[in-house]
């Protein structure tokens, strides 16, 4: 009997290793790697100057003189440049009286732009893509715009789409963590995400000050992305997701109703951004950052910061010692500033978003990857870097992601040949001598997202 | 979809040879074990008693050997059992039901819409001839705000209606479920046309103060079918993590999206779609095993985008006076009924038992080796699941499955009911009919539902779930107090 024992346990035994190995290689697999991403620049003849938006607001036959002083101040003092894109029926006069068609046709150059890119430079067809998340806030189509996508592109019938809306402007990284969640599941899987807002439709034309500041400040673009969790694609990703973290402070009615889609006494419809703004977003910030230091700095650093706030002494997170890069969501000058003071960054970690800001305006959802194209540009980001991603977003959210760079990247993306002129000398607008006027009065800067 | 095997099926005979045959090869294994252990036992009688004393004393029990062989069967079965998918379990849900105060018969509906749209009878006349030939009843709900003339779809009056349904479908599956708003760890809320910012899932958080670390889904745009996207999404999510619970949340928020134009093609879902939401609560933890209603088996996404024809069949567009509303095109029916084809496709060999599975495939050889002109087979669903949910999309979709899928008059009863009590409720109404198998008692231990949609983009999704407990018939619902009159006959054409 005693060769029969010795071979069934050698069966078992390898039976047993084999299944341990199985499981390993799940395990290997459920990492995220981001591929490629493309941002989108719209053709020139989109661009927004201060004049442009002075004859806007002057065209508004529902503002006043103060209103439009408070609309000029706030474009002076936004720190959004000269070369922003804005949507097509804005720039044809017609802001007021938008149509489905144009709405659609908004979405439809971001996507044809971004995705054909994407697929060309990364080689991926279509039919390989398992996954599809389209994320735009407040624009709901019928069909949506995930069949939109799968019409144009004649994707497969089995793939898995999903089509998000309503989620403000960290939209691109919930749709991550969407992605991020499904990968662990499924083997060998291409997701592609596209991250947009649709400006056009929701222009704002009454006179509630409250509720003007999003026309100024929100810009058109647009990004798509590729994820995959396939072990061959390390070597061609230019990103891995270490961690996310997301933060809900909707159980605040304060919070919840900070910024939100409603209609003014006179029935117009807009987007209202209230004065608690900034300091929702701060207590979102803290608690979203206790989330993540503990996942992302070294013990350390974390043991420093335990042991000085035992002792009683001020202490503050030293979030550089396990990150090299800050991409901050560019929601606006006051947001850029507020954050980093916060933190204790040189202005040179802030460099990205004030740029991205000044070159792109606030793109909302995807306004995070023109920042981490600037940083690609700028050949700043080397392998083994870890770069942190933030945004906010109503409701109130706030969500971020660390990401570990897996090779040095110098891809010049959407910023191209530009990229050597920033920073430029002076972000100050050139027609503050101009409107300079509108200064003269004081007024509290209310922090946009 | 063509007959089976034209030629024998009118005999009785084959009736019978076909029952064995499904019986022989479903239960093939029984059927191959039972000669071997005849066997077995018989070599054992034979051998006599003293043999296998003297066989079981043979073997030497070294204590080494006993530990090793034990220890690696418990490591098979742990890993083994560590390897499997996780079970997703639906604890329970809860449909919304409309106050009678928003109710809309059919001569309320035909008044406003002659006071609406009174330079135009001719639509006015089309509206009616739809309601006649609809299969609605006359205690389906509109919301307040289309009550008035004209209707008033103010944002307010959308989020009214959003919380309304919503919350009142929540408290009532917390209710039954004894869920606290803090146990819930991830929230899907899909509702295809209305996506206010911040979103519906936002809300959800806000009212019920849910914890800061929900793992909170807006879906939107989807369509009718949308419902089962969220399931999808929640068992993909759940697989993940281990020991949560997911809130899935299904609804149509009908106040924006009145069409207020009077182009026919676009009047049509005005006269369908009616207010409804569902709530849905999902599980992983192996405690929910036993008080949980369902168990999910199977989802199926079929996505027909690709293909232009099917993904301008049901389109939003402006009408020509720049009025927003939803064209259904004329080839619906034949784009669904390919889109099934493909669903059914994938679905057919996870759920098919074998024999129906071998059937198809000697047709199929044969079609492709012996002779073309074969009819192909279609398997028979009746044979894999009891119950069937098929969405309350309109009559037609239910008339055409029927035919397709060759259902009695009972497996559509659930559907068709639904149509007529609540109207098209859009992704819930697979919740009501659900509901009505349930509250008419039928649901039993064991039992397998299949619940198909149809939405826009054009997509067919099916999910198969399995009865986990038998359901004594619910004293609450939203058939509660209407259940005995249940089923009525629903005429070809109601005169108005």
């Amino acid at each position: 009997m005693e060769p029969v024992m010795v071979v069934m346990c050698a069966i078992c035994l390898l039976f047993f290793l084999y299944q341990l190995y199985k499981l390993s290689e799940e395990r290997r697999n459920q990492c995220c790697y981001l591929v490629h991403y493309e941002c989108h620049k719209p053709s020139d003849d989109r661009k927004l100057n201060t004049k442009f938006c002075g004859d806007i607001i002057a065209r508004n036959k529902n503002l006043g003189r103060q209103e439009y002083k408070f609309l000029l101040r706030a474009i002076v003092s936004s720190g959004i440049g000269e070369e922003t894109y804005g949507p097509r029926n804005i720039i044809e006069c017609r802001e007021n009286s938008p149509t489905l068609e144009d709405g659609i046709l908004e979405m439809d150059e971001v996507l044809i732009d971004t995705l054909d890119k994407l697929f060309r430079k990364t080689g991926v067809s279509p039919q390989d893509i398992d996954v599809l998340v389209v994320n735009v806030s407040s624009f709901a189509s019928v069909p949506s715009l995930t069949s939109r996508i799968i019409n144009r592109y004649k994707m497969r019938d089995d793939v898995k789409s999903f089509n998000l809306s309503g989620m403000g402007c960290s939209g691109s990284l919930i749709s991550l963590s969407l992605v991020q969640n499904i990968l662990k599941s499924y083997k060998n899987a291409f997701a592609v995400v596209v991250a947009s807002e649709s400006i056009g439709p929701n222009w704002y034309s009454g006179n509630d000050k409250s509720m003007m500041l999003t026309n100024c400040l929100f810009r058109s673009g647009g990004c798509s992305f590729l994820l995959t969790n396939k072990r061959a694609f390390r070597t061609r990703a230019k990103l891995r997701l270490k961690c996310l973290v997301r933060t809900h402070l909707g159980a605040s009615d304060e919070a919840h109703t900070c910024c939100m889609q409603k209609e003014d006494d006179q029935g117009r419809f807009g987007f209202y951004l209230g004065k608690n703004l900034p300091k929702t977003a701060t207590l979102a910030f803290i608690k979203n950052i206790t989330g993540i230091a503990p996942k992302v700095l070294p013990l350390k650093e974390l043991i420093r910061y335990i042991v000085m706030k035992y002792l009683g002494k001020t202490a503050t997170l030293n979030l550089k010692a396990g990150i090299d890069h800050f991409c901050l969501h560019p929601g606006g000058q006051a947001v850029i500033e507020e954050i980093r003071k916060n933190l204790g960054l040189s202005e040179k970690d802030v460099e990205p978003s004030r740029m991205t800001l000044h070159r792109f305006g606030n793109t909302s959802s995807s306004s995070l990857w023109y920042v981490l194209g600037y940083m690609e540009a700028k050949k700043r980001l080397k392998k083994g870097d870890n770069v942190w991603m933030i945004s906010f977003g109503s409701g109130f959210k706030c969500n971020s992601c660390v990401w570990e760079v897996l090779r040095d990247l110098e891809d010049g993306n959407v910023w191209g040949d530009m990229i050597d002129q920033y920073p430029p000398k002076t972000t100050a607008n050139p027609y503050m001598e101009q409107y300079g006027w509108v200064n003269q009065e004081t007024f509290e800067p209310s922090a946009a997202v | 979809m063509a007959q089976i095997l034209p030629n024998f099926s009118s005999s009785v005979k084959l009736k019978y040879v076909k029952l064995g045959y499904q019986y022989l090869v479903n239960h093939i294994l029984t059927f191959l074990l039972i000669p071997i252990m005849l066997g077995i036992l018989l070599e054992i009688l034979r051998l006599g008693p003293e043999e296998i004393l003297l066989l079981w004393n043979s073997l030497h029990f070294d204590l080494v050997q006993v530990l090793c062989s034990w220890f690696l069967v418990v490591f098979i079965a742990t890993v083994y059992f560590m390897s499997k998918p996780r079970s997703i379990y639906l604890v329970d849900y809860s449909c919304y039901k409309p106050p009678v105060t928003c109710r809309v018969p059919f001569s309320t509906f035909m008044e406003h819409s002659r006071l609406i749209l009174k330079d135009n009878p001719k639509s006015v006349d089309f509206q009616m001839r739809i309601l006649e030939r609809s299969g609605l009843g006359e205690e389906t709900c509109l919301p307040p705000a289309i009550h008035y003339i004209p209707p008033t779809p103010t944002m307010e009056a959308a989020r009214g209606e959003a919380e309304v349904v919503i919350f009142s479908a929540i408290d009532s599956l917390m209710e039954k479920t004894g869920i606290r708003p803090k146990d819930i760890d991830i929230l899907i809320v899909n509702c295809s046309l209305f996506s206010p910012t911040p979103s519906l899932s936002a809300m959800v958080v806000n009212k019920y103060k849910l914890r800061s670390n929900i793992k909170s889904f807006n879906l939107s745009g989807m369509g009718c079918s949308a419902g089962l996207i969220s399931i999808d999404l929640a068992r993909d999510l759940l697989q993940v993590h281990p020991n949560s619970y997911a809130l899935v949340i299904s609804t149509e928020i009908i106040t924006p999206n009145y069409y207020k134009g009077s182009e026919r093609a676009m009047l049509l879902p005005n006269c369908l779609f009616r207010m409804g939401g569902a709530a849905i609560l999902l599980s992983n933890k192996r405690r929910d095993s036993a008080r949980a209603k369902y168990k999910l088996v199977h989802v199926v996404r079929t996505h027909k985008g690709a293909d232009d024809k099917a993904y301008r069949c049901v389109y939003e567009q402006e009408d020509p006076e720049g009025k927003v509303g939803i064209n259904l095109s004329k080839d619906l029916m034949v784009i669904a009924g390919e889109a099934l084809k493909s669903n059914i496709t994938t679905i057919g060999p996870l759920v098919l038992p074998a024999s129906e599975q071998l059937l198809f495939l000697f047709t199929l050889i044969g079609r492709k080796m012996f002779n073309p002109k074969w009819k192909p087979y279609i398997p028979d669903f009746k044979q894999a699941f009891e119950h069937f949910c098929i969405h309350a999309g309109g009559r037609a979709v239910i008339d055409e499955l029927q035919k397709n899928l060759q259902l009695s008059s009972e497996h559509v009863e659930a559907s068709r009911m639904t149509l007529h009590r609540f109207g098209n409720t859009s992704s819930s109404s697979l919740w009501y009919e659900l509901s009505y198998i349930e509250a008419k008692g039928r649901m039993k231990k064991g039992d397998r539902v299949w619940q198909i949609a149809f939405g826009s983009g054009f997509k067919c999704n099916s999910a198969v779930w399995k009865c986990n407990r038998t359901i004594k018939t619910p004293t609450d619902g939203p058939w509660q107090d209407c259940i005995d009159r249940y089923p009525v006959h629903i005429p070809e054409i109601v005169k108005l």
